[in-house]
């Protein structure tokens, strides 16, 4: 089973998806991603769970061993909201995520 | 209300306008056709990941579901009556959390106190189970199966620390009520200890807790709807009582990406407490947050203004220059004039405007060089979403 070996940032580690949506665009994301979805980015900074809030995703992974401030952090776990980090790149975090059945 | 008592919930709303009468929620959760959480890993994997997905589809289709009054749940889990997605449900039991549901502050006892001691605590408490604390950190749990067991073995004035649970499960006081509930579902415990962000204990959740708050909440709504149709049945139709207009203003600085956001939460707080529907939530959101990230990124300051009223949200964003150049060009996908920081930080996709126009049900926007511009949208928080033309050329 493919894997993508991540770090929780939050509190909160475990969450529910129901895709997966890639982009460091955040307006693309409020266009194109749904809600419940898993969101790759590199994007660390406070908007992305301002974002998230906006579209209800629940879950981001931040790749090539991106971790926002404390207090982007500190954000998220109010928010509910989980965060995770992963050394590796977007492609291939999508690649293992879509070998693993996440589509 | 304690353990063993299946979630099962009932509650009469009537509701004319929607033609729904009695509203039946299911949260089979301790008689195991609640679909089950997968145990978690060490580490987050993708497969865990993907487990949980499908958990909670399944969870969604089979533990929530309204069914009509004759609808008597079949071994899969899906109610025989007409099953009806209700809103009302769906919004309490994810929007609720923990916090809103558990015990506070808990009653907890220390590691050298008697299983005695303890059994005398839960007695005039009225509670089936508590928390062991050692320096204020919880280390283990001490139920009434414990005292049982100790009082049928002779140990009962033993200390807590020799007899208790250790391997502690707690949960944490932002999960959902859907979330615990799969929880109880998975671990069969009676009760869980809850912590707060910082890892504190902060109260205890049992089954009869979570029936509680649901109950309360949903009965609160029930009220609500009757009074609407008492209002209406009298000739008082009036929605103002129950939904009085608000109005959320904000200034909004020039290259503050930090407070983006903030106006737009606290609308959707607001049309979440209105149980305005999900998807027309997230478009007024997405209407707010890109007219606020707008202002932040092209202009030189302005103002964001939110005006909930019971039929509409009406967004205006204004501000005081440069001045769109051009705004047709600006209205197309991909065409953007955001600067290098902008765009670094992920904004300028050039997608703002059209997100903008997608999401309104009246959107307009005029704007004049050296004087500013002015953004009006107007989301109906009663209507389908009829989406005006792409805006691709």
């Amino acid at each position: 089973m493919a894997t993508v070996k991540a770090e929780p940032l939050t509190n909160e580690a475990e969450a529910d998806l129901t895709g997966c949506y890639i982009s460091d665009l955040l307006s693309d994301v409020l266009a194109h991603a749904s809600p419940g979805m898993l969101w790759v980015t590199i994007q660390i900074h406070r908007n992305v769970i301002s974002c998230a809030l906006t579209k209800d995703i629940g879950t981001v992974l931040f790749t090539c061993g991106r971790k926002p401030d404390p207090a982007v952090v500190a954000e998220a776990d109010a928010e509910g909201i989980v965060l995770l980090t992963t050394k590796q790149t977007t492609y291939e975090a999508a690649g293992k995520l879509w070998e693993a059945g996440l589509r | 209300m304690d353990v063993g008592i299946s979630l099962i919930v009932m509650i009469a709303i009537t509701q004319k306008e929607t033609g729904i009468r009695l509203a039946a929620v299911l949260l089979n959760a301790a008689n195991g056709r609640c679909s089950r959480m997968p145990e978690p890993g060490p580490e987050l994997t993708a497969s865990a990941a993907v487990a949980h997905n499908a958990a909670a589809i399944r969870l969604d289709d089979s533990a929530i579901t309204m069914t009509m009054s004759d609808g008597s749940p079949t071994e899969t889990g899906m109610p025989a009556g007409k099953p009806l997605k209700v809103s009302v449900a769906q919004v309490l039991i994810y929007e609720l959390r923990v916090r809103d549901a558990m015990t506070r502050p808990p009653v907890t006892a220390g590691p050298g106190d008697s299983l005695r001691t303890i059994q005398h605590l839960m007695k005039s408490h009225r509670i089936s189970g508590m928390p062991i604390l050692q320096d204020g950190v919880p280390v283990g749990l001490v139920s009434i199966e414990d005292i049982i067991n100790a009082l049928d073995q002779g140990h009962v004035n033993e200390p807590a620390a020799r007899w208790m649970t250790r391997n502690l499960v707690t949960l944490r006081d932002h999960f959902s009520l859907v979330r615990a509930v799969a929880e109880f579902d998975r671990h069969g415990f009676g009760r869980f200890p809850v912590l707060n962000s910082a890892g504190e204990l902060v109260g205890v959740i049992t089954r009869g807790d979570i029936t509680s708050c649901l109950m309360q909440h949903l009965e609160k709504r029930a009220e609500e709807v009757a009074a609407r149709e008492a209002a209406q049945t009298t000739g008082q139709a009036n929605d103002s009582e129950l939904a009085e207009p608000v109005v959320l203003r904000a200034e909004v600085k020039a290259g503050d990406y930090d407070s983006a956001g903030k106006v737009s939460q606290r609308m959707r707080q607001i049309l979440r407490m209105r149980g305005v529907d999900p998807d027309i939530q997230r478009r007024a959101a997405i209407v707010a947050y890109e007219a606020e990230t707008n202002i932040i990124i092209h202009s030189i300051g302005g103002d964001l203004s939110v005006a909930v009223t019971p039929g509409k949200v009406v967004i205006e964003a204004t501000d005081r220059g440069p001045g769109i150049e051009n705004i047709e060009l600006a209205m197309q996908e991909g065409w953007s004039t955001a600067g290098p920081l902008a765009r670094e930080l992920g904004f300028g996709a050039g997608m703002g405007l059209p997100n903008i126009r997608k999401c309104s049900d009246k959107f307009e926007i005029k704007s004049e060089m050296g004087a500013g511009t002015r953004l009006y949208s107007e989301v109906l928080l009663h209507k389908a979403v009829q989406p005006p033309q792409e805006a691709r050329s």
